[in-house]
């Protein structure tokens, strides 16, 4: 196949046929928008899940009357542990506090005291909670350890909110897919449909299959790269026109700053468009070949 | 596997000498490359049969030669196989028993890959133009060309001289939907000698033209045929054949029949089938049997 001429005739055929064309372009801008409006959330849920995993942590409790030397003896065991980032010890009056600062406005609490809260080693992980269970059974072992709080249960929340995530995103995109392939098979067959003659003409004159294949193969990678191309460029705008009263919200609820999708992904989805607008013509023109 | 000749596909043409201007000279008549190809006829049928029903063959055992330079007619009522005949050269129907040798090669043995080669090797004009029709004159010619891969200084020459040769000169920036039915059959003969090609299939190409059309077409065909080129023209307009004393090809019933020399000798030739034995050697009485058999289906 030669790509100048079929770059050549694709143009012409598409300049031919503006109006087809132009329906099947924002057909699959809207596909492709949904796309990578999902992509655009998953990677925030991606970056929430980072910031999450990164500050993963334990809380050791401690038995009243443990010596401050069995304190520091285990503080510097921890310390030596892999995954372990950080150990700051909580007493029992530090832990009050907090207590008392984070239920800030109700009365009566402040009458509880001290002896009320165990003093505790507060682990920072460093690799989320991928090390926690095996820490907390090896602090289990001493003697000074009432209890260890690894907080488990609400990371496997996390983790299937995030696992949910990428399956609908996984779903979604074979949506997308199905539904790009199908738009512009449809328009590359609307598109043969009216140029049959010209297929039969080209065929009758000796060209190879790929030969007429050629610029419908173009026309349909131009649909789905244009197409992908507005639809991002839709999304930035969108992203761009909303981030600054959907940032404040979103930091101050999941501690992260919204964040468009990585260049890369971009250039990914714009591969994407292309190749699938490629596939969908060469698909459906098999059937109109045989001459 | 491929059969046929490739050379004009890659830069066929963009050569300094006459004959690698031409693609496909391999099969002209004084240009060819290979000596032995030249000396042998350029069409040949042995034994073909062509079934569209079971027991109800549209050719029956068609044997067939058709040597370099000839002008054949292909005649015979609507219905005959003539269409048929010509599908099966170009390859859009394949035979069913038999084979067809064109330059020697036996074109029912090619693979689906092969079959636009042989295409290359032909030019093929219709009844109903197969002109596309918002195309300029120019861009429906040049498409043969475009398929070769030649230049586009080569094409623009090449075009100019076919569309000379057909009367279109100067028409190639007109759109191919303006102009009138005999100006489109010449621009769809323009595109099938554009590549000149080794043999020209005409089915009923002047089926949809008034006489006067269909005589200057058919005087176009006879100067092409004129410069070398074999040509296979099938019609059943026997205003035609009475017109021109070319070699006669009659098909009745998916069989051949055939005069060396126009209607005036047909009575030399299988005559008996057409009921003329009893009145032979009469070119009238000869006309009028072939003239009234056709009128009669």
């Amino acid at each position: 196949m030669d790509l100048g001429q079929a770059i050549t005739r694709a143009a012409r055929g598409m300049r031919d046929e503006a109006r087809l064309h132009l329906v099947a372009i924002s057909s699959l801008t809207i596909a492709f928008f949904c796309l990578g409006a999902t992509l655009v959330a998953m990677t925030n849920l991606d970056r929430v899940a980072e910031r999450w995993g990164q500050t993963a942590r334990m809380s050791i409790f401690l038995r009243d009357g443990a010596s401050a030397e069995d304190i520091t003896q285990l503080r510097m065991a921890l310390e030596g542990v892999q995954g372990v980032a950080s150990v700051q010890y909580v007493t029992s009056e530090d832990a009050r506090t907090q207590f008392l600062t984070d239920a800030a406005g109700s009365t009566g609490l402040a009458a509880i005291p001290a002896d009320a809260f165990p003093a505790s080693l507060e682990v920072t992980l460093s690799e989320g909670t991928a090390h926690a269970d095996r820490i907390a059974e090896r602090v289990g072992s001493f003697s000074i350890v009432e209890d260890v709080e690894t907080y488990q249960g609400w990371f496997r929340q996390l983790e299937a909110l995030m696992t949910a995530g990428r399956s609908a995103t996984t779903g979604l995109a074979l949506l997308v897919l199905l539904s790009v392939l199908f738009v512009v098979g449809s328009t590359i067959r609307l598109a043969v449909t009216g140029r049959k003659k010209e297929i039969e003409v080209m065929k009758l004159c000796g060209a190879s299959d790929s030969f007429v294949r050629g610029p419908f193969i173009v026309e349909g990678a131009v649909q789905g790269l244009v197409s992908a191309f507005l639809a991002i460029g839709l999304l930035l705008a969108l992203y761009l026109g909303l981030h600054d009263r959907v940032d404040v919200v979103f930091s101050m609820l999941a501690g992260v700053h919204t964040s468009f999708m990585p260049p890369l992904l971009a250039l990914g989805v714009l591969a994407l468009g292309g190749t699938l607008g490629a596939a969908g013509s060469a698909v459906s023109l098999r059937r109109y070949l045989s001459v | 596997m491929v059969l046929f000749d490739k050379g004009g596909r890659s830069g066929g043409g963009r050569g300094n000498n006459a004959s690698s201007n031409r693609p496909f000279a391999f099969f002209r008549a004084g240009l060819g490359r290979d000596q032995s190809a030249q000396n042998r006829p350029i069409l040949v049928l042995e034994d073909v049969f062509k079934y569209h029903k079971p027991d109800q063959p549209t050719l029956r055992g068609v044997n067939l030669t058709i040597e370099r330079g000839e002008f054949v007619f292909i005649t015979g009522p609507s219905g005959a196989g003539k269409s048929t005949l010509l599908d099966l050269v170009y390859r859009k129907q394949q035979v069913d028993e038999g084979r067809i040798l064109f330059s020697g090669r036996d074109i029912s043995r090619l693979t689906s890959d092969s079959i636009p080669y042989l295409r290359r090797n032909l030019g093929i004009v219709f009844q109903d133009f197969k002109v596309i029709s918002h195309w300029t004159v120019f861009e429906n010619v040049a498409i043969a060309l475009e398929i070769l891969s030649m230049s586009r200084r080569l094409i623009r020459s090449r075009v100019s001289e076919a569309l000379e040769r057909v009367g279109l000169a100067g028409r190639g920036d007109d759109v191919t939907g303006n102009l009138s039915g005999g100006e489109q059959q010449r621009v769809a003969v323009a595109r099938a000698i554009v590549t000149e090609p080794a043999l020209l299939l005409a089915d009923e190409p002047t089926g949809n033209l008034d006489p006067h059309l269909a005589l200057d077409i058919l005087t176009l065909f006879e100067e092409i045929h004129a410069t070398g080129t074999t040509v296979l023209f099938a019609t059943h307009d026997h205003t035609l054949l009475e017109e021109r004393a070319h070699r006669i090809v009659y098909i009745d019933d998916g069989n051949v029949k055939e005069a060396r020399k126009g209607l005036t000798d047909w009575s030399s030739t299988r005559s008996a089938d057409l009921g003329t034995a009893s009145s032979p050697g009469t070119a009238a009485a000869a006309r009028n049997n072939v003239v009234s058999l056709a009128r009669s289906r």
